[in-house]
């Protein structure tokens, strides 16, 4: 038998989940129910695609509209751009650090809440909370938190150490790294803390309890049985935070506008200079393509590590 | 694991989660109360954390100045792309789902665009839009979130649509009903949970999203973020409103949370799962 | 006239041949019942017919028209599920109701057959309860009321007791009897169940591994299989099979089992016997058609007699089963509790060579 079964009895043999139907009506029924969903994603997807990609190898910049042949000279100066390689260097260092960041503590979190906790509903609910709001929103949030003077972080932080703190956050290139990880990790912990609460409530139980009664460690416990359970959903959240991360814009964008200078500029952020300030449209599709084929590799690589560890 | 489910366990348990929710609420606390604080204490040193009364003044700028229609624009372009990215976007996974339309090449296509950068195609469709006369249109953002939620919902809906027995679809097709028909009438009442899940993420994500609507809009259909960010001035910073206006924009998206609870916890969780 | 009729029905799933050449001619008014074990095709067959699945080549006639390419919804057919398909967000009269609102049956016409059909089946108190708050029983009535509140032509089961427990099988399986009865209308019915066969069909289709092995009436099937798989299908207990020796020996042909002992082969076979002698042969032997040999009853003495050591005992009330080996194999016998020993005697028992079958041990098929 092959195929998936679908909620079927015990004595059915039934090979097929899909629905195997001859008629010509119910063939065009299937290719009407797509028609229009694929069309809209088409519009949007396709032709951006295909026109980023001919342009990415003309000669479009602010000043001329060169549209001949410059094959991947383009590409060769991004290459050279060192604010590419910078902006790149910045998004890198948000994701190596905000994601590990996010995940031990969305871990930590899961399990504190795991077990029977009175009110748990309320808590989950309020915690969801910054998660659902604009990244935007959340930036500016920050950037009022973060205010040197009329901000309380600087405020609590002058009770902590007993003097007055002025730290200017959102301006000063020792701490704008720092700000904007603080407000990023605050918004989506919360994301990782759901997702790993719910797997680990999916962990056998039993098979935990035996190894307990064994005598076995908490660690060992943890890697032994927990982490494979967990495994899956863990995967996918980090891959679905690690893209995120590396698109990150909304959130430098409300806090520093991506300053001092270009100090905490991201690729995303760079993209959106190069094209609709700098109006160098040939370069801005070449570094488009540039991105999505990093992510395209990055994502294979993960992926196929993914299937190595299974 | 650890007995925290008792006595001085779930004690300090409790105590521990109380601190954590705290801390990741007090920032939406701050903003809340910046929006009511009069402008001496917004701008008190050392900062004020309980305003003295609460009073709706930035709020009444906000309705009077106009700018609430970034509210107006936010709510019409999210709730239509949703509903629309909802009806089509089943509908496509009913298809894939149940006669594997397209096989793996469409299934893969739509779970690859899910990765694109949006910065990426950007530029093109800023373009695309000029030519069309869409910028600054409830059309254009409309069609583009409607774009980009339809492979979410998509690929959502693919995995609650299997979970239905096929029986019930069935014995509908055996009693007499059209294809379509089973769809409405079968189909979608079975499927009604998880569009809710669906359906409140995409919402969502349509409100929040900020790029696109910065590139594409001008001054008619300025959502909400990007409203937001004119507050946002080289040398001043218009406090009073950045506040008022993120508590008006927040505000719809924490009833749909409240009411939504249930849905919310299992989407996040379930999308995962489901992989 | 036949009023469903299929030839040469071959159904690939892929690379897979599931339904192989069926051949069937069903009356009008008749219950056929498909049977057979896992995976023989018979809920493969039902389904080509209902038009869920479709054929890689044959044809389907229903009323004398050929239906392979029509839809379901154009075939006049109703169908009963396994997991009787109730949908949850609909109470019972809607569930039943469903297909004639499909079809866009005018509302007056629809409250009446609906009531009608839930009186018949014993419903009419649960019209405005939701599935969930039904027992299973009351489910799979719901599921019939369905089926037979429209006029089909066609009445599909596919293995519609099977999520019930023992007690209300034996009961819904007489309720089904009586729906038959009454509306008269042609059902065909997929069970793995033989019992349910037995009961219910006017002609039982016996079917493994894509083929149909025998159609007919029950008790054709039962006392004149074609062929060792027929033969053991049907009954419970299963007929006994045992690897023997057919030989000629002083007054006609017998069956040579170990230990010396053999069974004479009534005169009346030895025709047809004639190809067999010297050769081996498996016999066929029912546990019923074996009984305790009493010296002093007179009556009693009808059939072979030969001698055993018993090896089980298995009481179950009024009967009791009794294995004992001929050959090395073991043979299952049916025998009144009282006249059953302890395990380990010896006794005498009767075995009616009139009923008993022979089998190529090649083939398979019945050899007398």
């Amino acid at each position: 038998m092959t195929g998936v079964q679908a909620n079927t009895g015990t004595g059915n043999n039934r090979p097929s989940v899909w629905m195997r139907m001859g008629s010509s009506i119910d063939r065009r029924f299937k290719y009407y129910m797509i028609f229009p969903a694929v069309l809209i994603i088409l519009l949007i997807g396709l032709f951006p695609a295909v026109y980023a990609l001919i342009t990415s190898m003309q000669g479009i910049t602010m000043m001329e509209e060169d549209t001949s042949f410059y094959g991947l000279m383009n590409y060769k100066e991004l290459m050279n751009d060192s604010r590419f390689w910078e902006s790149l260097l910045h998004t890198m260092i948000f994701v190596i650090i905000a994601l590990p960041a996010e995940l031990i503590l969305g871990l930590l979190m899961a399990y504190l809440f795991l077990e029977r906790l009175p009110g748990r509903q309320v808590f989950v609910a309020l915690l969801v909370l910054p998660v659902v709001t604009s990244p935007i929103i959340a930036g500016a949030n920050w950037r009022l938190l973060f205010d040197n003077r009329y901000g309380p972080v600087n405020q609590v932080l002058g009770w902590i150490t007993g003097e007055p703190v002025t730290i200017l956050w959102t301006v000063d290139a020792n701490y704008v790294y720092l700000a904007i990880l603080i407000a990023e990790v605050w918004q989506w912990t919360p994301f990782m803390f759901l997702l790993l609460l719910a797997a680990l409530s999916n962990v056998d139980q039993s098979q935990m309890e035996a190894a307990e009664l064994d005598g076995a460690s908490f660690t060992s416990i943890f890697k032994k049985i927990v982490l494979p359970a967990i495994w899956p959903v863990m995967a996918i959240a980090v891959l679905i935070r690690a893209l995120d991360l590396f698109r990150l814009f909304d959130v430098v964008w409300a806090l520093t506008r991506g300053g001092p200078g270009t100090t905490t500029e991201t690729v995303s952020m760079y993209a959106y200079v190069l094209g609709f300030r700098q109006f160098e449209t040939s370069l801005t599709s070449a570094l488009a393509f540039v991105v999505i084929f990093m992510l395209a590799v990055t994502i294979t690589l993960i992926l196929r590590r993914m299937e190595i560890d299974r | 694991m650890m007995r925290g489910d008792k006595g001085t366990g779930l004690a300090l348990r409790y105590v521990a989660a109380l601190a954590i929710t705290t801390i990741f609420i007090f920032p939406i606390y701050w903003l809340a109360i910046i929006s009511f604080k009069t402008p001496n204490e917004i701008f008190a040193f050392p900062p004020v954390w309980w305003p003295e009364s609460i009073q709706f003044a930035n709020y009444a700028v906000l309705f009077k100045d106009g700018d609430v229609n970034a509210i107006w624009n936010s709510m019409v372009v999210s709730t239509v792309s949703t509903v629309i990215a909802m009806l089509l976007g089943t509908m496509c996974a009913y298809s894939i789902a149940r006669f594997r339309t397209g096989g793996n090449f469409l299934s893969d296509w739509l779970i690859s665009n899910r990765m694109i950068p949006p910065i990426a195609i950007a530029f093109p469709i800023f373009l695309l839009y000029v030519k069309l006369g869409w910028i600054d249109t409830y059309l254009g953002l409309i069609v583009l979130y409607t774009a980009f939620n339809l492979p979410y919902v998509i690929w959502m809906m693919r995995g609650y649509i299997l979970d239905i027995p096929i029986e019930l679809e069935e014995s509908a097709l055996v009693d007499g009903c059209s294809r379509w028909r089973v769809f409405r009438k079968v189909v979608l009442p079975m499927t009604r949970g998880g569009m809710f899940a669906t359906a409140v993420f995409t919402f969502i994500f349509a409100w929040n999203e900020f790029i696109f609507a910065l590139i594409l809009t001008r001054s008619s259909v300025t959502t909400f973020p990007v409203q937001v960010t004119h507050y946002f001035g080289v040398d001043s910073t218009f406090w009073a409103k950045i506040s008022a206006m993120s508590m008006l924009g927040m505000l719809p998206i924490f009833i749909v949370v409240a009411i939504m609870q249930k849905f919310i916890v299992r989407g996040i969780s379930l999308g995962a799962v489901k992989g | 006239m036949a009023q469903l009729a299929i030839h040469g029905l071959r159904k690939f799933y892929g690379k897979v041949e599931a339904l192989k050449g069926i051949d069937l001619d069903i009356p009008e008014g008749e219950f056929c019942v498909f049977v057979g074990p896992s995976g023989c095709g018979k809920s493969t067959l039902l389904r080509t017919i209902a038009g869920l699945e479709d054929i890689s080549s044959g044809t389907i006639e229903i009323d004398d028209r050929e239906v392979n390419d029509l839809r379901p919804r154009d075939r006049n057919i109703a169908m009963v599920f396994q997991n009787y398909a109730l949908y949850p967000y609909l109470n019972v009269f809607e569930n039943i109701a469903f297909g004639l609102r499909s079809r866009k049956t005018p509302e007056a016409e629809i409250q009446k057959r609906v009531s009608a059909a839930a009186e018949m089946l014993g419903i009419e108190a649960m019209l405005d309860r939701m599935p969930r708050q039904l027992s299973g029983g009351q489910r799979q009535r719901v599921a019939i009321g369905r089926a037979v509140v429209r006029d089909a032509r066609l009445f599909l089961f596919d293995e519609p007791l099977s999520n019930l427990d023992a007690q209300l099988r034996d009961g819904m399986r007489a309720e089904i009897k009586r729906l038959h009865q009454e509306i008269k209308k042609t059902m065909v019915y997929v069970t793995h169940d033989q019992i349910e066969a037995m009961t219910l069909a006017d002609r039982i289709v016996l079917m493994r591994d894509g083929i149909i092995e025998q159609q007919g009436k029950p008790l054709e099937l039962f006392e004149r299989p074609v062929n060792k798989f027929v033969a053991g299908f049907l009954g419970s207990p299963q007929m006994n099979f045992v690897t023997t020796r057919l030989v000629e020996s002083g007054n006609g042909l017998v069956l040579k089992f170990n230990h010396g002992r053999s069974l004479q082969v009534e005169k009346s076979r030895e025709a047809s016997l004639k190809n067999w002698i010297d050769k081996e042969v498996i016999l066929g032997l029912r546990p019923e058609h074996i009984t305790r040999y009493v010296t002093a009853d007179k009556n009693s003495h009808i059939g072979e007699k030969i001698a055993v050591t018993v090896d089980l005992v298995e009481p179950t009330g009024t009967r009791t089963y009794v294995q004992f080996k001929l050959n090395d194999e073991e043979i299952t016998a049916e025998l009144p509790s009282h006249m059953v020993d302890k395990p380990g005697t010896e006794i005498d028992v009767l075995v009616d060579m009139g009923r008993i079958l022979l089998f190529d041990p090649k083939t398979e098929l019945v050899i007398a």
